[in-house]
């Protein structure tokens, strides 16, 4: 009972021990700030990875891409039974634009199906216009395409009027006065949209009825006429909502089509509604290069998406599968002259492939893509003509190789580094506790004399350290937690205020900063430190416990 | 009529210290008796060997050679754990300069040598008869209303006291005290020396008492005179 008793009176008495807990709680703080945001990190590289790709892709060499690919996830789904669904899919690149605007940029344009996409990523899960919903589609309800854009508008409405009223005497600062020119300019775009989804039918019959006046036009050979339907047709069509075929969903971050607000919230300049112009050279199948001409297709942009992956969402767009294999020249190739001799099937340039979640990481994923890695090999030689170059298997993982790798070595670099600080706590434990042990030679003296045993005498001070460890870990962890999970505010925070940015949100691809803590790791930087704490304490327990009595008492 | 058993018995005691190259043999050939109950004063000059003889008797230290008896069990064959135990069971110290343990109270002080003896549970089973031997040895030496002050707001007469209650704790058979009035003046150290004395006798202890004062050890049963490292009568 003693060495509890004086190990607390220790710790409470020893203004000495509050030095070592502060050293051992901001180490622990800087190792578990540190292992969280770059373990969240990599966490969410992974989450981010199989949200966008799956768990396995199957990717061709050539822009050629995989033929009879249907036939090839039926097969996939039949054999592999650790799957639990496969989608294609196409990448491409492509010029935007903007009509009525000189806005132009290249973008990545991916082909996909909906909702089929659901069942092998996470897509759904950042739409904006179907939140919620499991079966996303191109072709949404209109009703709940207006409810959202209501809802944009009032919100961009009501940050406009924040933004006034900060400033209610109207002295803007130049920052202020160009947040609301660019807040108007979104007002102005969203109402547009809004328009055109509530007069749809309206304007599609206007649309349907010149066209027939275009007709009759050329019929009659009145090119006059015929010119001015023409015009008139041309600012028509901009304000129709196009087929689901030729829509398109944006990813929320291309640069001129959404801004951020200083608060952070996302503003829609052009989002659902609105119509978007993409420019596509079509190198799917064999051409000459030097005859390369490009497609240019009009698009209804009826949805965004965030994945939360920045460098994905800042330059994607999603149109329907067909739609892309016909721009870029993917689709079904006949012979010219019969055409019911198919020369080519349609393909995809990628096979997204979804993993029972049991089954999806470590070595288990491993094995189910070598799996799926001989029933593409087996497909390949039942069907020489799907694929003209070589095709391959990855997971998530090894598609992602280099990154993770990168973000792994930085974290062990990490942690290798930390630890030294770490053994700086343990220095310092030592040095506390061989002091207490050289103030305390006479107590230790006393202690014997009364019967503790050399254990107890030493049992004494490995408490006493075990309980540096303890305590400036739990406050060191306490407060870690605290800092990650509030790194994102504190972040902005410092960035409004000190023009700090840590956090780049291009270099590191992610919106926020990981900020998630696990329990694991919180017990392991935990158990360290009182370990630590013990460790430092060892040899000043050793040396208290065989001082002899005597020498003890007669001590000065 | 038989006499009463001896309570400490040493023979041929040899105790040396190497001081650098030299050996200094402070006790040569001690040998006496104490019986059970008697009150036995050490007295010498200093270096003498009086406190080297105490801390043998009381089993802080070994001696190179002799043998030394308490309550007829040789303390030289008694393991290390069992030497604690003795220690802590059956041997209570009073030091000169009292080494009371700043960090704790009156109270804590005394309820020490019970604390060593017991395990967290054992302690939290049998506290409350713990306290109260503690409060009932603080009354017994007049420190009834200082039982939650620290060592340092007391005098060192108060102190002493403390250092007295603390070993009579755990009632032990011997108690053994090393100049327990060395640092105090005349008239503290005769009261000292009266509450040892009553304390002792009440509880029924063997007590050795070294000190250099001649005239405080004949308030003793008995004196034993320690010139050189040995007895001279």
């Amino acid at each position: 009972m003693y060495k509890l008793t004086l190990c607390l009176k220790y710790l409470v008495n020893r203004g000495l021990a509050y030095f070592a807990m502060l050293g051992v709680a901001v180490c622990v703080f800087l190792m578990l700030v540190c292992v969280s945001v770059l373990t969240g990190f990599v966490d969410k590289i992974e989450v981010a990875a199989k949200g966008l790709f799956g768990d396995v892709v199957i990717s061709s060499a050539s822009l050629g891409g995989v033929g009879q690919y249907d036939e090839l996830i039926r097969r996939i789904e039949k054999d592999v039974p650790a799957v639990e669904g496969a989608s294609p899919f196409i990448l491409t690149f492509g010029i935007l634009r903007v009509p009525g605007t000189d806005f132009r940029r290249t973008v990545q344009v991916a082909g996909i199906r909906l909702p089929e996409r659901a069942t092998v990523s996470d897509f759904e899960k950042g739409l904006f216009v179907q939140a919620g919903l499991d079966q996303p589609t191109f072709d949404p309800c209109q009703p709940l395409v207006m409810q959202r854009l209501r809802e944009d508008i009032l919100r961009t409405d009501d940050i406009l009027k924040a933004v006034n009223k900060a400033a209610p005497d109207g002295s803007l600062t130049p920052d202020q006065k160009g947040l609301v020119g660019r807040l108007r300019n979104a007002l102005y775009y969203q109402d547009q949209a809004y328009i055109a989804f509530r007069d749809a039918d309206a304007t599609r019959k206007q649309f349907e009825d010149i066209e027939a006046k275009i007709n009759a036009a050329d019929e009659a050979g009145d090119d006059d006429k015929l010119q001015q339907l023409e015009a008139e047709r041309a600012m028509v069509e901009r304000d129709l909502i196009l087929p689901p075929d030729r829509r398109a969903i944006l990813g929320l971050g291309i640069a001129g089509l959404s801004f951020r607000t200083p608060k952070g919230e996302v503003v829609r300049v052009i989002g659902p509604g609105q119509q978007i112009v993409l420019s596509l050279i079509p190198l799917g199948r064999n051409v000459s290069y030097t005859n390369i001409i490009p497609v240019t297709r009009s698009f209804t942009v009826i949805d965004d998406c965030s994945t939360d992956v920045a460098s994905i969402d800042s330059e994607i767009i999603y149109v329907p599968l067909e739609t892309l294999q016909q721009l870029n020249n993917m689709d079904a190739e006949v012979a010219a002259d019969d055409p019911n001799l198919m020369v080519q099937p349609a393909r995809c340039s990628q096979i997204h492939i979804k993993v029972k979640p049991e089954l999806s990481r470590g070595l288990a994923l491993k094995k189910v893509a070598r799996q799926i890695d001989a029933v593409v090999t087996t497909f390949l030689t039942d069907h020489p003509n799907a694929a003209r170059s070589s095709v391959d298997v990855e997971t998530w993982r090894e598609r992602q190789g280099r990154l993770v790798n990168a973000i792994e070595a930085q974290r062990t670099l990490m942690i290798l580094i930390l630890g030294i600080i770490s053994a700086v706590a343990v220095v310092l434990i030592f040095v506390i506790l061989y002091v207490v042990v050289v103030q305390k030679t006479r107590d230790i003296g006393v202690l014997k004399a009364v019967g503790a045993s050399n254990l107890g005498v030493a049992g004494i001070f490995l408490a006493y350290g075990g309980a540096i460890g303890m305590i400036g870990s739990i406050v060191g962890a306490v407060g870690g937690c605290f800092f990650v999970w509030n790194i994102n505010p504190i972040h902005d925070w410092m960035a409004r205020n000190f023009s700090f940015e840590v956090w780049n949100r291009e270099t590191f691809m992610f919106e926020k900063i990981p900020n998630a803590v696990e329990a694991d790791t919180v017990v392991w930087i935990v158990a360290l430190a009182i370990i630590a704490g013990i460790f430092g304490s060892l040899l000043p327990g050793i040396l208290a416990a065989r001082r002899q009595p005597v020498e003890a008492l007669r001590y000065e | 009529m038989s006499s009463p058993a001896p309570g400490i018995e040493v023979h041929g005691l040899h105790k040396s210290y190497k001081l650098g190259r030299t050996h200094l043999h402070v006790l040569q050939g001690v040998s006496f008796s104490i019986q059970s109950k008697e009150f036995v004063a050490v007295v010498g000059a200093s270096g003498s060997g009086k406190s080297t003889l105490l801390h043998l008797v009381g089993l802080l230290d070994r001696m190179d050679k002799g043998t030394v008896k308490l309550d007829g069990v040789d303390v030289a064959t008694l393991s290390r754990g069992k030497r604690n135990r003795m220690r802590c069971h059956d041997v209570g110290f009073v030091f000169q300069f009292y080494h009371l343990l700043p960090e704790l109270s009156v109270l804590e002080n005394a309820l020490l040598p019970a604390k060593v003896d017991e395990s967290v549970l054992g302690w939290i089973r049998h506290r409350g008869e713990h306290r109260a031997a503690a409060i009932e040895m603080l009354e017994r030496v007049g420190l009834s209303e200082r039982m939650k002050h620290r060592p340092k707001e007391l005098s060192g007469g108060e102190r002493q006291r403390v250092a007295i209650a603390r070993a009579l704790m755990n009632r032990p058979k011997f108690l053994l005290a090393d100049e327990p009035t060395g640092n105090l003046d005349s008239r503290t150290g005769r009261q000292i020396l009266q509450v040892l004395r009553t304390a002792s006798q009440d509880i029924g202890q063997t007590v050795v008492m070294v000190t250099h004062d001649v005239a405080l050890a004949a308030e003793a049963d008995r004196v034993l005179h320690l010139r050189d490292g040995k007895l001279t009568k």
